[in-house]
């Protein structure tokens, strides 16, 4: 009896993060619901597949330490995979005249569809990852960066696949706020079972101190491959889940305005932990909703006010300044959801800070 | 924050100035059973470095040194600062690639190899830095190397709260190790290189900063790692005392030469040992 209470109370410690993360959001989409807002279910909908982006570049981020500016890449490459699988057969044969026989004849329901974006995303992390990997921090970040621009234009360019700067059109816009809960849900936790795995472990130890780290017998550089693939095939998968929101694909979607938000919420939120990753979305979507919402203009007792153009971006660069000089660990600061099961295997401190020492390469002197 | 520790603080205790009793007795309990993990014909597998040089930007650090870690030993290895000791254990770990000389486990070449796979190998060490990983608990720290040699997670569990039970810091396996006391620092340290018993350990001045009743302590657990884990032991120690009691033979680096190897009794009269380290007290 005390062994089967003690399993569950084993089992509500292990699986306390996920279940109160994935609640949140049900909380959220539920309140969302029930005000009823027409413009709200778009921004919802909106908001939780950037919780799976996040989370996705999360999973190398947090773990590895590394920040990657690379991956609305691998959305990119996501959501055109899931277009090339559901878009009109007749609209394809027409634009798309580069496309395999597979995908150009026959059209492919919405799971199929994001299967595929997630097995492309990762493959093409996997790829890309086993250059990055062998370069230390800094260089590897601006790596992530110059792969982010090759995506663009690429994809920009290559007209008789992607149809290049017109849009891709006709994918079924199926996704709403419940489809995109389920897909949030499930990276929580995929990205929760990587975490508290031997990957993430020894990840985090490579993290705190790679020379260590290879001492214990840690391959840093596999590590990072694996994470790097996962990660890629997260955020493939809400490339795919993206484009079946929106049902119009353009390689713009997919760049800087993007990277730049998602980097936001992961940082303003907390790099260090899942819970971090998930309250930056929630959070940064606040703040844009209501800078937006200023934007259009807001009167108050006669007056109209509204701020200028821009004001969102500008709203966002000086808060993200404001908590990386107050909080440079962000609003979590490395922790994750508190638990009321202690000791947990999971909300301990932990900071998520960028090592200095990196991949093997040992400047310093080691001592 | 953490305050670091070094060298630079400790005195050298010279053998002479401390007549207290040889034999340090173990404080603390451990299992009777002891788990020779590795038996086996010691010869065939030492662990030696082979005419090692070192220069970094043509200045040497160590110069053509040659050296034997033996299983079921613990090796002594003493210099002044900037000796090239840690220079030597880097290479002898796979941190440091030599530019001369090699480095031999058994009959294998493995210098050049990644300091990941001379843990596999069964090459373990510890930092003179300590180098524990700050933001993870003490158990996760020693979980990271009984995974990363392929253990499961809950084996790896299992193994590193055996480790640190023999080491006495059990009690702060949930602690973070960033904020552990000095002392246990050493001793997580220690249980982090040796969860999945290696064949040897380099312990780059693990008691360094201790009072003489802690560096007591935990030379009482180095001394019990070769019968209990079967491995041999590589230690730098400054202070003379628990070098001259805890090592079957020494080896004297100075300007990065090997100048004088034996037992400590020998060691002690060589001129070039009194001149170039003990003679100067
Ligand atoms: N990576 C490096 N680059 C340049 N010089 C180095 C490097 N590592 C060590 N040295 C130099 O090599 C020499 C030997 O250093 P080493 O750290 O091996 O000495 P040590 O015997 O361990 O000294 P200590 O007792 O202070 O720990 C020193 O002069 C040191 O400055
Ligand atoms: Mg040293």
């Amino acid at each position: 009896m005390s062994d089967a209470r003690s399993a569950a109370v084993a089992f509500l410690r292990a699986a306390w993060t996920p279940a109160a993360l994935v609640a949140a959001l049900l909380a959220v989409v539920v309140v969302a619901s029930a005000l009823g807002a027409e413009g709200g279910q778009v921004a919802i909908t909106e908001m939780l597949i950037r919780v799976v982006v996040v989370i996705g570049i999360y999973v190398f981020a947090g773990n590895s330490g590394i920040l990657s500016f690379g991956h609305i890449g691998f959305m990119c490459i996501g959501a055109y995979a899931a277009g090339w699988a559901a878009c009109d057969p007749e609209w394809k044969g027409l634009m798309l005249t580069g496309l395999p026989a597979f995908l150009a004849e026959h059209r492919y329901p919405m799971p199929v569809a994001v299967l595929g974006s997630a097995a492309l995303g990762g493959v093409a992390a996997t790829l890309f990852g086993m250059a990055i990997t062998r370069l230390s921090g800094i260089a590897a970040s601006i790596a992530t960066f110059a792969f982010l621009v090759i995506v663009n234009s690429v994809y920009a360019n290559w007209d008789t696949v992607t149809a290049g700067t017109s849009s891709m059109v006709g994918i079924p816009a199926v996704v709403g706020p419940w489809t995109s809960l389920l897909f949030a849900a499930i990276a929580i936790v995929v990205a929760y079972l990587f975490q508290i795995s031997g990957y993430g472990l020894m990840l985090r130890a490579s993290r705190d101190d790679a020379v260590a780290a290879a001492s214990s017998g840690v391959d840093i550089r596999r590590l990072r491959l694996i994470a790097f693939g996962v990660s890629g095939a997260i955020v493939g998968a809400a490339g795919g889940v993206y484009a079946h929101f929106l049902g119009i694909l353009t390689t713009d979607t997919f760049y800087l305005d993007l990277t730049f938000i998602t980097i936001a919420m992961l940082i303003i939120g907390g790099i260090g932990s899942l819970t971090g990753a998930v309250v930056g979305v929630l959070f940064i979507t606040l703040v844009i909703e209501v800078l937006r919402a200023l934007e259009a203009g807001v009167t108050i007792g006669g007056a109209a006010i509204a701020l200028p153009h821009g004001a969102q971006e500008v709203g966002l660069g000086v808060l993200m300044a404001l908590v990386l000089i107050f909080r440079p660990q962000g609003i979590m600061g490395g922790q994750e959801v508190p638990s009321p099961f202690p000791p947990a295997g999971s909300g301990r401190l932990r900071a998520g800070r960028i090592p200095e020492s990196e991949n093997g390469k040992f400047v310093e002197p080691v001592r | 924050m953490m305050g670091r520790r070094t060298e630079a603080s400790v005195a050298l205790r010279h053998s002479d100035t401390d007549d207290r009793p040889p034999g340090v007795a173990n404080p603390l309990p451990s299992p009777m059973s002891a788990t020779l993990t590795h038996a086996s014909d010691c010869s065939a597998t030492d662990l030696a470095a082979a005419g090692i040089s070192v220069r970094f930007q043509g200045l040497a650090a160590i110069s053509e040194v040659d050296l034997t870690v033996r299983r079921g030993e613990v090796l002594g290895l003493i210099g002044p600062n900037g000796a090239g000791k840690t220079t030597l254990v880097n290479c002898l770990t796979g941190h440091q690639r030599p530019s001369e000389g090699r480095i031999l486990l058994g009959q294998m070449d493995i210098t050049g190899w990644s300091p990941q796979k001379f843990r596999r190998a069964g090459v373990a060490r510890t930092f003179q830095s300590g180098r524990l990983f700050k933001d993870m608990t003490v158990l996760e720290n020693v979980e990271t190397t009984a995974v990363g040699l392929g253990r499961s997670r809950r084996a790896a569990a299992r193994e590193a709260m055996d480790a640190l039970d023999w080491l006495g810091v059990a009690d702060s396996a949930e602690r973070l190790a960033g904020v552990l006391p000095y002392t246990d620092e050493r001793r997580v340290a220690i249980a982090r290189a040796l969860v999945v018993p290696p064949e040897y350990l380099l312990l780059d001045e693990p008691a360094a900063g201790m009072s003489d009743s802690e560096c007591d302590e935990l030379l009482g657990f180095v001394n019990e790692i070769p019968g209990r884990y079967g491995c041999g032991v590589l230690l730098i120690e400054h202070n003379m005392r628990v070098v001259m009691n805890s090592c079957s033979r020494i080896v004297v680096l100075d300007g990065g030469r090997r100048i004088a190897e034996g037992t400590p009794e020998a060691v002690q009269k060589e001129p070039g040992v009194i001149s170039a380290y003990l003679g100067e007290g």
